[in-house]
Parts: structure tokens; sequence; C-alpha cells
């Protein structure tokens, strides 16, 4: 066994081949033996998903990271896998264009990886996650066999969608080996508009105000917990409040401007206060900040406990993050408010928390209509398949059945995911 | 499996949908043999109208039993025989599920029976601030299901995206006669079920009811028409507003042709002597439009436009967009048969491909009228001929394959938003390396491992 270059990987050895072909081979090999394989890119994001029980191959897709095509009128993009997120921005850059999804660790993170994961950041309420951006795509299944789904255009109603099927699938489907992106243009600027407030009614009623608002925002988000208390942009939190609204503002510059003043009255009329404005360059570091909260580990010491993602109904955003404070006053949350999503970083018992997690936090969650994965497991915790992913969704069948036909040994991420191994 | 009339499968649809959920005489079958995609009939065996989610779900389960395919068709506008019942089978029809569920802007989506119409919709959102965004050609008449099925598009996809981007989840019957529901909340927790089953075009599930995502209403809109000496121009014209980082919400072009048909038909006031005209739109914040059109305006000129008009009230909007949504209506004032052709290639081809379609009209001595959403890199050829005479029949087939064949060199797709259904099975092998049509087959076999949910379409192999 090596020494953990990957941990929580067991890896019996890790390889890096240099193309397509070199990585069919090397999962073709592994089908025949029956060894598991656990892609690695970035590594930013391998706490995510149950522990691997069983050691197996590390497939390093390093060696996978050129740009193969980039026809800019199109505002089309193909990478290798590989490729890093901030290697990628740069030369979208160069081209005024951008792909605007939020990445935490953006100079390690890979396209790939953002493929195979789906993370949502802040921005995704107005521009969508990376699902919406992937028009084309090339992977390797489980048994080797290479495939590629959608092209090189942006509306394709040939076939079933592939890209789709694969986005998010925790690389259980098929290594992926290289991505076509649709890509927008870069906006003009951006800016952050910030306030105060007293409790979870005033928060709500602004939340509730902003469906007919005026302004187009690109992010909605709530801060609440420890975290935001003191932040070095947008100041220490006002005494009498307990949560801060953060909304994000981009376009050109008349458009941001003239948003920035309407949204500061829409806010005043409600009764807002305490607002802060941050634009352009100094908007960046906070929207960055907002993209990397899931994965900043508590007082930069490594040691983390438990961070949930959970999806509601907008709606439903507040009275969620009221209960989560009731089961961890010391919690700091980010909800995604306007798409739905909360991250929240908790501190509970180790040995109470798969009861928490089961007992009342889903449960809580179902009768809103909602549920929660679990992307980063507190240290030294052992929670099930149940306790991380939930229990098995009624279209679990279908699902499983689309998994034995892509990888027949069940060795792609062997029991990260929500299908559980199998005998093989 | 073909079955009588008289049999026992027929008695226990009647016997769960009642006498006048299902039809089985010959007369009343006739009428859907087809859809929108004239050129090939089949007849059902039996045309079945459930009013709900379980009884959509019994009919599979019966159908099942008896070994009997399974339909499902919506208006039946489908252009590409996606509701052709080959092999016979048992169409069943979603219209009678049209109920708008619920509206709920505080949470920006609408829950919708299969059976609405995309318009019904769009009329129950008026005057909410809100809408329903994917707004194709055929909304009059086209239910929301049936956009779901094709992953339908239209002229607002180069700003707002196509159908599976407002698609917040799924209620469905399987192959296997459960019934599952996906979304409306996203669940990181499994595969992505929903952005498979928008545009399988009927073959993986049935959908019953769909959960849609709402999109404001924009501030304004400013809507110009330019109007170009060649296509060359036009199209050239449309890649550069791109290239600017312009994203109009619309950018439709129609050539020569298609516009001799609108002014016969509608008597608009469009001009006869251009070569291409473009619709262009623009909506947002009020702050930004007039930067943006008059960077348009600019880039227009810059290809020697010879005129941008710009609508200066609702009703001048409004006008520009009637000629060119009932534009293909007005073919028939150009021929008596036409097929309206659906490809797409990367945006900067365009100008490409509409020469190499004008080339292939001119060699198979066709002829074919434009009609693009520009900005996607979608066109719309509609060839022309007569359906009555053979030899021209048959050259607008192979015109319309060598144009398709074209948009795949070109490095595009045979099909942008209307789908494979029948009539472009054959082009699949030539558009999917053999490698990826398996991986599609794989996703069948898991979902429809007995091939009885709409046989016959979308995968070639049997």
């Amino acid at each position: 066994m090596m020494d953990d270059p990957y941990p929580p990987l067991p890896l019996t050895d890790v390889l890096e081949p240099a193309d397509q072909t070199a990585v069919a081979e090397l999962v073709e090999r592994a089908h025949r033996d029956g060894t598991p394989v656990y892609p690695i890119s970035g590594g930013t994001n391998l706490h995510y998903g149950l522990p691997p029980a069983e050691p197996g191959l590390g497939l390093s897709l390093a060696g996978l990271d050129r740009v193969v095509d980039y026809p800019a009128r199109d505002l089309t993009i193909t990478v290798e896998a590989g490729l890093t997120i901030a290697a990628l921005a740069k030369r979208l850059a160069g081209e005024g264009q951008r792909l605007p999804v939020d990445v935490a660790h953006p100079e390690r993170a890979t396209v790939g990886g953002i493929v195979a994961t789906c993370p949502v950041g802040p921005r995704h309420y107005r521009w969508g996650t990376i699902r919406d951006y992937v028009i084309g795509l090339s992977a390797v299944d489980g048994s080797g066999a290479g495939f590629s789904g959608g092209g090189r255009v942006v509306k394709n109603a040939a076939g079933y969608d592939l890209c789709r099927l694969v986005t998010g699938s925790l690389g259980t489907l098929g290594v992926i080996t290289q991505v076509t992106l649709m890509v927008k243009p870069l906006p003009e600027t951006s800016a952050l508009l910030a306030c105060d407030l007293s409790d979870f009614d005033a928060a709500e009623k602004l939340l509730a105000a902003l469906v007919h608002t005026q302004v187009l925002p690109s992010a909605i988000e709530l801060l609440a917990g420890p975290a935001w208390k003191e932040d070095s942009l947008l100041g220490p939190l006002a005494e009498s409040a307990s949560l801060r609204l953060v909304v994000g503002l981009e376009g050109t510059l008349a458009e941001v401007e003239w948003m920035l003043a309407r949204l500061q009255e829409e806010w005043r009329q409600a009764g807002a206060a305490a607002m802060v404005r941050l634009r352009g360059l100094r908007a960046d570091p906070l929207f960055q900040r907002l993209a990397e909260f899931p994965f900043d580990a508590e007082g930069g010491n490594g040691a983390s406990g438990l961070v949930a993602q959970i999806h509601v109904l907008p709606g439903s955003v507040v009275g969620v993050v009221r209960s989560l404070l009731e089961i961890d006053p010391a919690a700091s949350i980010l909800a995604h408010a306007g798409g739905g999503v909360i991250h929240a970083r908790l501190h509970l018992n180790p040995e109470k928390t798969p009861a928490v997690i089961d007992g009342r936090l889903r449960p809580n969650l179902a009768s809103a209509g909602g549920s929660m994965v679990v992307l980063r497991q507190p240290e030294g915790a052992l929670l099930s398949r149940q306790t991380v992913w939930g229990p098995p969704r009624p279209s679990h069948a279908a699902m499983q059945a689309i998994k034995d036909q892509f990888d027949p040994k069940g060795i792609l991420n062997r029991g990260r995911f929500v299908f559980t191994p199998k005998d093989r | 499996m073909t079955i009588a009339a008289g049999s026992p499968l027929v008695a226990e649809l009647r016997h769960c949908l009642g006498r006048e959920g299902v039809l089985s005489s010959p007369s009343d079958l006739v009428v859907y043999e087809c859809d929108g995609y004239t050129i090939e009939k089949a007849r059902p065996d039996v045309v079945v109208f459930p009013r709900s989610t379980q009884e959509v779900a019994e009919v599979v389960r019966l159908c099942n039993r008896h070994k009997v395919s399974v339909v499902p068709r919506g208006a039946g506008t489908s252009l590409a025989g996606g509701c052709l019942p080959i092999g016979g089978g048992a169409v069943v029809m979603l219209t009678r599920m049209k109920r708008i569920l619920q509206i709920d802007l505080r949470n920006r989506l609408a829950l919708v029976e299969a059976g609405v119409l995309n318009l019904q919709l769009t009329r129950a959102l008026a005057g909410t601030g809100y809408h329903f965004a994917p707004d194709p050609s055929s909304q009059g008449a086209s239910t929301i299901g049936g956009n779901v099925a094709t992953n339908a598009g239209g002229p607002h996809t180069l700003k707002y995206g196509v159908t599976v981007n407002h698609v917040l989840g799924l209620e469905a019957v399987l192959g296997d006669g459960s019934i599952v529901q996906l979304g409306p909340v996203p669940d990181p927790a499994g595969l992505d079920l929903i952005g498979v089953l928008v545009g399988s075009e009927g073959t993986l599930a049935i959908v019953t009811k769909v959960w849609v995502r709402l999109t404001p209403d924009p501030q304004d809109y400013r809507t110009m028409r330019a109007i170009f000496a060649t296509v060359d121009d036009a199209t050239n014209a449309v890649s550069d507003i791109i290239g600017a980082g312009v994203i109009p919400a619309a950018m439709e072009l129609m050539d020569r042709g298609i516009v001799a048909a609108v002014e016969a038909a509608y008597h608009f006031g469009f001009p006869l002597d251009a070569e291409a005209i473009v619709v262009i739109e623009l909506d947002g914040l009020r702050a930004g439009l007039d930067e943006q059109q008059q960077r348009i305006g600019q880039i227009c000129r810059k290809w020697h436009a010879r005129e941008v008009l710009q609508a200066a009230t609702a009703k001048e909007r409004e006008l520009l967009w009637k000629c060119r949504k009932m534009a293909v209506g007005a073919v028939g004032r150009l021929s008596p048969s036409y097929c309206i052709q659906d490809g797409v290639v990367p945006r900067t081809r365009l100008p490409h491909i509409l020469r190499r379609i004008a080339e292939i009209g001119r060699r198979h001595g066709v002829r074919i009228v434009n009609v693009a959403h520009a900005g996607d890199g979608n066109v719309h050829p509609i060839l022309l001929f007569d359906e009555r005479d053979k030899e021209q029949v048959a050259r607008a087939v192979t015109a319309g394959n060598e144009l398709l064949e074209e948009c795949i060199r070109a490095g595009g797709s045979v099909t942008a938003e209307h789908g494979i259904g029948v009539e472009k099975i054959a082009l699949m092998d030539r558009l999917f390396a053999a490698a990826d049509l398996a991986a599609m087959v794989r996703v069948r076999r898991a979902m429809n491992p007995h091939n009885r949910l709409n046989p016959g379409k979308v995968l070639p192999t049997g």
C-alpha cells in the first residue's frame, strides 16, 4: 500500500496515462482483474462520498490537460479532463469569455473533476451549474470501452443526453477524459450588496421581496454563524444582527450601477440597513470565498466537522437555516437562498452524528420536500451509505440498472456513491 | 404485436378507463396513424385517453401483461414521426391530463400535467411577472409533455436555453408501470434521470407531470429588423454580434424565398428584394439595452445592411414576430407540399451551411427556402415539392439527406430541436460512432428492456 498520497483513497498504485487510449487500456485491465479504479484529478474533493473500503488503482488524469479546440466565436471550447479550472479560466478570459460556474481551489480543481461532482456555488442561481454547460463529453466506461455523448453544438436533440447522465455521477459510469463546454461572455463588471438582518423574519421578508425585484441577481446568499461574524471584506456583523444577506450583481457598468442603486432603494423601503457595496475587483475575493466555504477547514488546522449540502425549495431556506442553528448554535451556514441550496458546517458529537442526521435533519427536510448529502464527514467518523447519501430513492432501481450497464463489475469509484458494491 | 378490437386487452382498458377513454374502431384509429411527419403512417391497435397518472400506470401494466407496445402522444405535432405507432400497439394520449396544478412564484416554479399546452401555460402566467421561457413555434398546439420529449427549442434558446434548462422536476411512469417523481428539488444522490428523460422522445418513460422553472419577465425589449443584400452578409453579422459579447434573446434569419411567401400571405410590407432579413431581439435591463442596440446597429452596417429598423411600439414588435412565427404557415403559397428540415452547425459555420444548402437545392432541382435560429447555428431549410409527383419527392428526400450529412461534416448535428423520431434514425450511425450508439442502447436496455416504450424511435438498433 502506498503512503496515502491521496487520503482517504486506499491506493495500491497511482498511474498517470497520457491519453484516452491509455486510460481505456488501464480500465480494461482493471475490469478483467476486478480491481477498483479511483479516478483522481486535482484532489480537491476526495472526501466527497464514502471513503472506499477496498484498495484499488489510483487513475490520475493529470496527463490529459490539453485545450483540444477553442473556436472562440462559437462560444464553445473542447478540453481534456485534467485541465485545471484556473488554466481554463485564463484561456477563456483571453477571449473575453468565461465558464460562469463557481469552483473552489480552481488552481487545482479540474474540468473532469467538476463535471463528475457538479459543485454548487453562489452564481448557480442565475447561471446554472456545470450541467448546463457540458455539450459534449468523452469517457471510458467500467469495462474499458470509450464512449462519447453530445457534440460541438449548443442545441442537439439527437439521441439520449449522455452528457447529463455522466455529469454528477461521481465517475461511477465512466472516467471522463474530454469535455466540450459552452461558454459565455465575461461581464464587464460585478458588485456585491450586503445588509445585516436582525432575525429570520426579516430575512424571509427580503428574500420574498426579491421574487419581484427589478434587478437580476447573479447570487442571493444568506450567511449565518461564526464564519461570517467578522468578514474582512464585509466588515463585522452589526450588534443587533444575526444574519447577513448578500446579493451578487453582474453586467455592464451601466447595468450594475443601475442595479446597485435600485436594490438599495428596494431594501431601504423594506427597512433594511447597514448596506455594504463591493464593486469590481473588490467583489471577486468574496465571490470566491462563497464558492470555497464548503471546503474551508475551520481555523485552518485541517480537522473539520460535518459539512452538509442541503437542497430545498427556496421558500423553505430560512426555516431550514433556523432549524440547523437549533441543532447546532455554533454552526456556520451559507445558504444560496435563490436556488435553495444550503451549505452547513456543523459540529456534532461524533457518536451522535448519524442519529442527528438520520433522526432529525433528514426527516425535517423530507417534510419540506428537500434532501441532503454529506460533503465531508467529521474526522474519524464512519458514516454509512444511508447517512451520507440518504435512503435509496424510488428511482434507484432504474439508476442501478443504468450503472450495471456501464460498469458491470462495479469497479469505478467502488462503494463511494449510491450504488451498493456487488460481489464480483 | 397486433391486437383485435374485441381482444381481452381492449376490454381491460375499457374497464380501467371507461368506454369513452378507449378508441378501437378502424375509422377512429386512422386519425392517429401519423403526426406532423406525414410521409410515414402506421395504424395503432388502440388509442387510450387516461385522465391521471394512476391510469397511465395501469395502462402500461396492462399492455405489458399482453406484451403490447405503448406509444405516448401529446398534440402530435412531432415533425420527426415521434408518435408513429410502428408495429401497432397502444397510443397513449396525454391530452386529457391538461391541468395547471400549481403556480408558485415564491419558488419560481409551476406544476403542470403533461397535456397542458405550452401557450396555455404562457397565458396563465401573463401578468405575474414570470413566464415559461421555451417558446417553440408549435407552442399554440404542442404540449409541455411533448416539449419535454423532444427537448424543444424555439427562437429564444440563444439566451434562455432549451426545455431541459427549464425543467425542475418530472413525474413519470416507467416501462414497468411504476411511478417515479424526480425533483423539483435537485438531488445529487443519484444519476440525473431528469437530464436523460428530457429529449428521450418517449422511449424511456411516459412523463405525466412537469415542474417547470419560471423566468422573470424582462424589464424591456428592443426588437429590430435588419435587411441584407446577401445571406453571407447576414450570417457574418450574426457571428460578429455574438463575437462582440452581445447575446440577444433571439436572432432569426429569413431568406428571400420565405419572405416572398410571407408577403404573399400577409402583406406585412417586408421588402421582396432582400436576400436575407434578420429579426433581432434584445431583452433585459433598460439600463443596458441602448448600448447593446447601438453595437448591433454598428455591426449590421459593417456588413452592409441597407436598413436596421427598430420596432417603436409593442404593436410593431408583435408584427415583426408575427412575420417570423407565421413564416412556415405561409409556405403553402409557394408549393403544394413541403418538408421542414432541422439541422445545426457550430454557429460560425452558418454562412457555409446556407451556401451548401443553396448548392444542394440547385443540383437536385429542389427549391429550398430557409428560416434559421441564426444565433444557435440552427437552420430550418424548407424543401418544396409536389407530393403527387413521385420523382420530385425522391429528389427532395435525397436533397434533405444530403444537407443533413453536410451538417454532420460541418461539425454539427442532424437535429437541434425536432428530435430523431423515425425520420432520422438512418442518420444516427453517421452522426455517432458505434461505441456511442452502444452507450445509448445501454441506457435504453436499462430503462426499456423489452423495447416496448415507443419502439422504432431514436436508436437504429432493434
